[in-house]
């Protein structure tokens, strides 16, 4: 280089594409730029909201807790498991066949084991998971409510949406259950909001990685969620520095707790069937295996989520219509919204996606279960929130607060809603089911149990429901061979080795109406025939009914 | 009972390993991850006008081929002669260094330059630091930096120290030094990117805390303390760290600039005899820093701890390479329960992560300066990478070795006359 040319300093302009058009309007109703971080803050208003919020779930979702819904199959299941990995370090009491990730009776698990009586420290197992499942709520209005008020700038958005996911029945009733539904939602959520924290950092995209891990392996339709994730974790660090550091260890870090279960699979030799065989009419003798479960699960079919008698118009509508109707046409605005302008409408693009991944795997028409509508009401709820934010914005200040607390009041107070009130059978205004201080649908669960422990010696062969499994298991007199139907009509150690398929093998069968339907339901290649031979020569010992729930128990013989 | 110790111990190694590991990625990661540092640690856009004398130190041995344009792009550089004097260093046996040299002297003097002198010494060890503490009482100037024969330097470097050190009140500043063949052998890109990652990201983490191992080039000292210090250890194979960790107990701070436009620009070694000689130095010398105890000085318990880590890793070094194995073999062959194998999995998804990290690293270092890396860089990395852990274990076991059998220093590789190449690389790579 010649002397007397100084170097010249060229500034290198820092590339920051998503500055222009997109500065933040000035006024009282900020635009908030999702891009660069520039959320606005909480404020004394916000606080006072976010408080209110998380009191009212705490008041939607304790009280009655324990009292509301009935003990469902799908809970037992969950916690029996836990109780399995506490009590014997292993997945299941049964054979572990990779029918579900163990992600979530793992944290139900980790809850239980330092209370100070473990599983029973709530009255029983479930409760204790129910107790888990409130806290879970409580965190998750935190992170619904920031996540909105993040993506929007509006406190009002961001109470809508809490107001939905607390008071909404159709939340309160799956919200309230132990379901593997609701951790996954909530670790979905941590990751979503890790991606919307001020100043994103390499750490952040990591936890956010790690967080979406754990959610896929408490219950693998997560995996809907990841590309509006990974398109946000893209749009956050477009242009900085860390971008690429960011976005490549983000894969890494979800395969931390994936990996791992996978890993698990191939150190029990489960994780491949024998011989690579995966004809979905010949399961695998010899072991179960993980892929072979997610291929059978893949093809899985049945019926339709629309037909008249599916589960939209026979459970979920009839539970809460009004909220899921307006979830459906606010994520269809979000999306138009969201798609229309990408760079402006980021909050809508992504939840609007996040709903309609979600969805798409609802109507696909593979297995459907009652609670698989769960994911769906944080993300309609925030949908609500953002669309009716971007509706009101027009509106004069004091209008714009009015009028939603009177649809809000409405709401509560309309009987026909059953947010608070309904209308009951008598044709009365009453209480809602889920507050409802004379309905303790529970009880009749701890009726039936009371029974057995009275009138059953301990070494009867019973066959039952899941929801019962841990009361009759970890509470002393334990009935250690009392076994659900699913597992004493396919699991070859309880079905052939203690029943060996004879009804006359059987001492009680402890029965409900929902059992009753499960078992026909399950009972397509005539699994279940033993099972209902013992029923029909059985004389029906006890017995109690409440609305169109029937408890029953049946001595065989 | 053997099988429970077995697997506690097989649990605990595991742990801590990820441990470390996780860690070593956060210092790798460090820069980007800070909200600020990346900004902090460029350099400033503008500089001040030169005031600041500087005192070159050129150590050079058998570096006939090199020492002319190496002297001519330091008295070439950027800044007003006269606040420039550089001192080739020479041992007296290396009759061709010298010779050269002086040739050079008399041609820029013929154009009137006038700053460069020649200093011999004839003492033992004949070896870096004693050269430099030899060079130091004849220094004037206020700040003493050091160049390798083979350093490309910026020509604005002075200018930036200049800068610097006036701006930030500081009286040592670590500039970037910057392999830069990342593709002429097997090994080469991982070693570029060791530097990259370790001048760009890491040293500000050391430096930031108070507890930094200085490089062994384009490493700039006010005088007055580099003298009151009392100059470089003669004994050790790394007088560099040394030196660093010294000024970090005297409580001194010490600024680090990488800045891709001003890197000092170096290459790897040719071979892979030269590479793990240059490793075996670099790891024995840390580990005599270790157990010299300079560490043990330092004010408070971070920065003790911190210098201890940096110190003592070439140990941990020579057992990591080979714990891969171990524990893929552990997993797979030796039928350990599961939970076992599943912890001494995470050390693997670690390096996973540190394998990831170099690739970006490979794109960002590439972006930096002007290069463009290719998938098929990367494939060759990921070729290389397991090798290259392995060769690093190498090294350090040898290190390793040499410490417990008294090798110490230079001196003995000099008698025995077989190491030639070993003690100039010695001389021109210390980093």
């Amino acid at each position: 280089m010649p002397r007397e040319t100084r170097p010249q300093l060229v500034v290198i302009q820092d590339g920051d594409p998503a500055e222009s058009g997109q500065s933040p309007t000035p006024g009282r109703n900020p635009q908030p730029a999702i891009t660069e971080g520039r959320f606005p803050r909480l404020g004394p208003r916000g606080r006072i909201a976010l408080g209110a919020a998380v009191l009212t779930g705490l008041a939607t979702h304790g009280w009655h807790l324990f009292q509301y819904p009935l003990y469902l199959t799908d809970e037992g299941i969950y916690m029996q498991r836990a109780w399995s990995l506490v009590r014997q370090t292993r997945l299941s009491p049964y054979t572990y066949d990779y029918d579900h990730a163990p992600g979530g009776w793992i944290q139900l698990a980790g809850w239980a084991f330092p209370l100070p009586n473990q599983f029973e420290t709530f009255g029983n197992a479930i409760n204790t998971g129910r107790f888990l499942m409130l806290m879970v709520h409580l965190v998750s209005v935190v992170l619904v409510f920031e996540i909105v008020r993040r993506l929007s700038g509006s406190v009002l958005a961001a109470s809508v949406a809490a107001f939905f996911y607390n008071f909404s029945p159709l939340a309160i009733y799956y919200q309230r259950q132990v379901l593997l539904d609701n951790l996954m939602m909530f670790w979905v959520l941590l990751s979503l909001f890790l991606l919307l924290c001020r100043d994103l950092r390499i750490r952040h995209a990591l936890g956010a990685g790690a967080v979406l891990g754990v959610a896929l392996i408490t219950k693998e339709n997560a995996v809907f969620f990841i590309p509006s994730l990974l398109y946000l974790l893209h749009r956050r660090v477009r242009g900085s520095t860390q971008r690429r550091f960011a976005t490549s260890l983000w894969p890494l870090a979800v395969i931390i707790a994936v990996g791992t279960y996978v890993l698990y699979a191939l150190l029990k030799n489960e994780l491949v069937p024998t011989g690579l065989d995966f004809d979905l009419k010949k399961p695998p003798a010899d072991h179960v295996s993980l892929l072979y479960t997610l291929w059978w699960q893949l093809h899985r079919s049945q019926g339709s989520l629309l037909s008249p008698g599916g589960l939209l118009y026979g459970s979920w509508i009839p539970r809460d219509g009004l909220f899921l109707l307006a979830g459906l046409l606010t994520m269809t605005a979000a999306l138009y919204w969201g798609f229309r302008d990408r760079q402006r409408n980021l909050g809508f693009l992504v939840i609007g996606t996040l709903g309609l991944a979600y969805a798409f795997y609802l109507v696909r028409g593979s297995v459907l279960l009652d609670f698989y509508v769960t994911p769906l009401i944080p993300l309609f709820a925030m949908t609500t929130g953002l669309v009716t934010h971007r509706l009101l914005a027009r509106l004069r200040p004091g209008l714009r607060i009015a009028l939603p607390a009177v649809a809000g009041a409405l709401l509560l107070l309309l009987p026909a809603t059953g947010y608070l009130l309904t209308v009951n059978d008598e044709g009365r205004v009453a209480i809602a089911d889920q507050y409802q201080p004379k309905l303790n649908l529970t009880r009749m669960q701890e009726q039936q149990i009371a029974w057995i422990r009275k009138n059953v010696p301990s070494n009867a062969r019973i066959i039952m429901d899941d929801d019962l499994w841990s009361e009759l298991h970890d509470v002393p007199p334990f009935y250690p061979s009392a076994h659900s139907h699913w597992n004493a009509s396919s699991d070859p150690d309880v079905r052939d080795k203690l029943f060996a398929r004879k009804w006359q093998n059987v001492d009680y069968i402890i029965m409900s109406n929902k059992m009753r339907q499960s078992i026909d339901g399950n009972n397509g290649d005539g699994r279940e025939n033993w099972i209902l031979t013992a029923l029909r020569n059985s004389q029906k010992v006890w017995e109690t009914s409440q609305g169109d729930i029937k408890l029953q128990i049946y001595r065989v013989g | 009972m053997m099988n429970l110790l077995l697997y506690t111990g097989l649990i605990l190694v595991s742990v801590l390993l990820t441990v470390q590991s996780a860690h070593v990625l956060y210092l790798m990661l460090y820069t980007w991850d800070q909200p600020d540092a990346e900004k902090e640690t460029r350099g400033p856009e503008e500089f001040l006008a030169p005031r600041l004398s500087f005192s070159v130190l050129l150590p050079a041995r058998h570096e006939e081929d090199v020492i002319q344009t190496t002297i001519d792009r330091v008295v070439r550089a950027d800044y007003p002669a006269d606040l420039l004097e550089v001192f080739v260093i020479c041992s007296a046996d290396d009759t061709g260094t010298i010779a050269k040299a002086e040739e050079k002297i008399a041609e820029l003097d013929r154009e009137g330059l006038r700053n460069v002198e020649v200093v011999v010494f004839d003492d033992t060890p004949v070896n870096k630091p004693h050269g430099l503490n030899a060079a130091l009482p004849e220094t004037s100037h206020d700040v003493v930096t050091i160049f390798d024969a083979e350093d490309d330097i910026h020509p604005a470097i002075f200018d930036l120290v200049n800068t610097v050190m006036i701006q930030d009140e500081v009286e040592v500043v670590q500039a970037g030094v910057q392999l830069m063949n990342y593709q002429s052998t097997w090994y080469s890109a991982l070693n570029v990117l060791e530097y990259f990652f370790w001048f760009k990201s890491r040293l500000h983490y050391h430096a930031r805390w108070g507890s930094i191992p200085l490089g062994g080039n384009t490493v700039f000292f006010q005088r007055e303390l580099l003298v009151a210090l009392g100059g470089w250890d003669d004994h050790n194979l790394t007088e560099d760290a040394d030196l660093g960790l010294r000024i970090s107990a005297a409580g001194k701070r010490v600024r680090v600039v990488y800045d891709d436009r001003y890197v000092t620009k170096e290459e790897t070694p040719p071979t892979l005899g030269h590479f793990v000689r240059q490793r075996t130095r670099w790891s024995q010398g840390f580990m005599q820093t270790l157990s010299k105890g300079t560490w043990k000085q330092m004010p408070t318990r971070k920065q003790r701890w911190l210098a201890f880590y940096v110190l003592a890793f070439p140990h941990g070094q020579a057992l990591l390479g080979f714990y891969l194995l171990f524990s893929l073999g552990m997993m797979f062959f030796l039928r350990v329960p599961v939970l076992v194998a599943l912890v001494s999995w995470l050390p693997v998804l670690m390096l996973m992560a540190h394998f990831v990290t170099q690739a970006v690293g490979l794109y960002e270092f590439t972006d930096a300066h002007g290069l463009e890396a290719s998938p098929k860089a990367v494939l060759r990395m990921a070729v290389a990478w397991y090798p290259y852990q392995l060769v690093l274990a190498y090294a350090a076991v040898r290190a390793m070795r040499r410490q417990l059998t008294g090798q110490h220093n230079w001196e003995k590789t000099q008698h025995v006359g077989a190491h030639r190449t070993e003690t100039s690389e010695a001389n021109s790579h210390a980093a």
